[in-house]
């Protein structure tokens, strides 16, 4: 049976892609974004 | 596994002291009203992103929620998910910015501060504000007791001496440092969450043989699922209940959508993003906030759910079982049995930071509330520094009061109904507050006012988890609940958000549509 470290059901195992993925995109949002708004440019 | 005490103490010493030193620098940089209400609008972006996240997570994020995922499995990975993409993604991007741009705007101070500002009328302010001391002081006190019932057994003090010790600290550090103080000692209380969490995750992962053997060992124990939980929809620890069973209700409704959308509104963190300079900082935020959840939640449900496997080699029995069962007990005997004796001591002081840095923006924001919002609505929110020290020394004595004289059944449940009743009464009015040009007033005012009622009447007299403890479903009617299965385990929040969206959005066209034909 077709298994992610051990885990076999998909269900489960998608939520850990999407929980860390999530927290990988966290990380390249804050790094792609780190200078922009600088200004109060929406204020 | 005994702990040993004088090192114990040691560590726990230097903890509140360096917590008490940097409450103290809080202070020292604390001059205006708006140091103390906002930080001086000048957070640096880890210090937002830590503070935010320690506050997000309290002790029963990690204890409660932990023991939640060792009786029903990893499916607990869907609210980290939620955690994540709502909780920070979401939260700093969509609403941050604009909170951010629209406090500063205003001049707002707090939170219904901003949604009286925002909407022009004092009255949402005041609405808020009551909104904010009705729920509230319960959420406190259930973080209270949390701290208090762990420092009692760790550290073999009294219950009331435990409380009030607690008590104290927090508010030695509140009471003079404002914000300023409470996001110092989040971050570095922060720090500590970090570290211990991590520990726990490699310890565990160590302790059940590697990732792989340890998950498939878990997936292999399904067939020891009690019969009472295969009977309600549970299929394992390692797989997902069966769609449509009342455990998938339970998961789906109260702990991922309930818990994963409720902190959107919530007026503690929603000031988080006030305390920013500049966007930027907040774009800043985001790269540490995703990974210290994921780090939080996403490791306290894994090794929640792991600890099944642990005790199951250890002792025979699965995790609940092993601990008397009692889910809330799960993570505490699972440090004490399997952790070296130097982790329990870090542990319990992640549990503190956890149970500390939430309790600290509670009480700050309580305080502000009553201060700012409700005596002194429509004025300068800011009346004095003093005032508002006053304030947060009322609300701090109510929350004591209320920890000492409620019943714990209710209290467990708290978390979980503060988050309901924040979405339900404010998300659609702020969203739509912070984004509109021209906010509809009368919207704001329904939407907040229809939400809390039916979060309120379906809290009491459908949701059985509630309903069941409150009784006043069973006085007025003479049962527990006026409808049945599946209503009964679905949450307020699912039905009272999507309710208090439609009237603010019913408002908001007509609204437009009033403008549009003058």
């Amino acid at each position: 049976m077709f298994s992610v470290f051990g885990i076999t059901d998909p269900a489960i195992w998608i939520g850990y892609v999407l929980a860390i993925g999530l927290a990988l995109a966290c990380i390249i949002y804050g790094a792609v974004n780190w200078n922009k708004g600088a200004k109060d440019h929406g204020s | 596994m005994a702990v040993d005490p004088l090192t114990t103490a040691i560590l726990v010493v230097v903890y509140v002291a360096i917590t008490l030193v940097l409450g103290y620098l809080g202070y020292k940089k604390t001059v205006h009203a708006e140091d103390y209400l906002l930080a001086g609008r000048a957070s640096h972006p880890v210090v937002i992103a830590l503070s935010y996240g320690a506050t997000f997570i309290s002790t029963s994020a990690i204890v409660g929620f932990g023991g939640v995922a060792a009786n029903l499995g990893m499916g607990m990975i869907w609210l980290t998910v939620f955690n994540i993409g709502i909780g920070i993604l979401l939260a700093f991007v969509v609403f941050g910015k604009k909170t951010r741009e629209k406090g500063a705007e205003t001049g707002a101070l707090t939170f219904p501060d901003l949604m009286g500002k925002i909407f022009h009328t004092p009255k949402l302010q005041l609405i808020s504000g009551i909104i904010i001391l009705l729920g509230m002081p319960l959420y406190t006190a259930a973080v209270l007791i949390g701290g208090a019932r762990f420092l009692e057994t760790t550290l073999s003090i009294s219950y009331t001496t435990a409380l009030l010790g607690f008590a104290v600290v927090v508010a030695m550090y509140v009471i003079y440092g404002g914000l300023i103080a409470v996001m110092y000692t989040d971050a570095f209380q922060g720090a500590i969450m970090l570290i211990g969490m991590t520990i726990l995750l490699i310890l565990t992962y160590i302790y059940v043989g590697g990732v792989t053997a340890g998950n498939s060992a878990l997936a292999a124990m399904s067939d020891m699922v009690p019969e009472a939980l295969i009977g309600q929809g549970m299929t394992g620890w390692a797989s997902m209940p069966e769609l449509g069973s009342p455990i998938w209700y339970t998961l789906i409704t109260t702990l991922v959508l309930g818990v994963g959308i409720g902190v959107l509104a919530q007026p503690q963190l929603v000031v988080r993003f006030m305390t920013a300079k500049e966007n930027r900082s907040l774009n800043r935020a985001v790269l540490v906030g995703g990974p210290f959840i994921l780090m939080m939640t996403g490791v306290a449900f894994t090794v929640g759910a792991l600890t099944n496997v642990y005790f199951y080699q250890h002792t025979g029995k699965i995790a609940v079982v092993a601990a008397g069962g009692n889910v809330d007990s799960v993570i505490p005997l699972y440090i004490n049995m399997a952790m070296p004796d130097l982790f329990v001591i870090i542990f319990m002081l992640t549990l503190l930071s956890a149970a500390m840095s939430t309790l600290s923006s509670l009480f700050h924001t309580m305080g502000s509330a009553l201060v700012c919002d409700i005596w002194g609505r429509g004025q300068k929110c800011a009346i004095s520094l003093r005032a508002n020290q006053i304030g947060c020394v009322i609300m701090m004595v109510i929350s004591v009061v209320l920890a000492l004289a409620m019943p714990e059944g209710i209290i467990a449940r708290a978390t979980a109904m503060f988050m309901g009743l924040c979405a339900s009464a404010f998300l659609p009015a702020f969203a739509v507050g912070v984004y509109a040009k021209k906010p509809s007033r009368a919207g704001a005012m329904a939407s907040m006012i229809i939400g809390a009622a039916i979060w309120f009447l379906w809290t009491v007299f459908v949701h059985t988890a509630e309903a069941k403890v409150l009784g006043i479903s069973q006085t007025l009617t003479g049962a527990v609940t006026i409808l049945g299965a599946p209503w009964t385990v679905i949450d307020p929040l699912i039905i009272a958000l999507p309710v208090s969206l439609v009237v603010m959005i019913l408002f908001q066209f007509q609204s437009r549509n009033d403008v549009k034909t003058t």
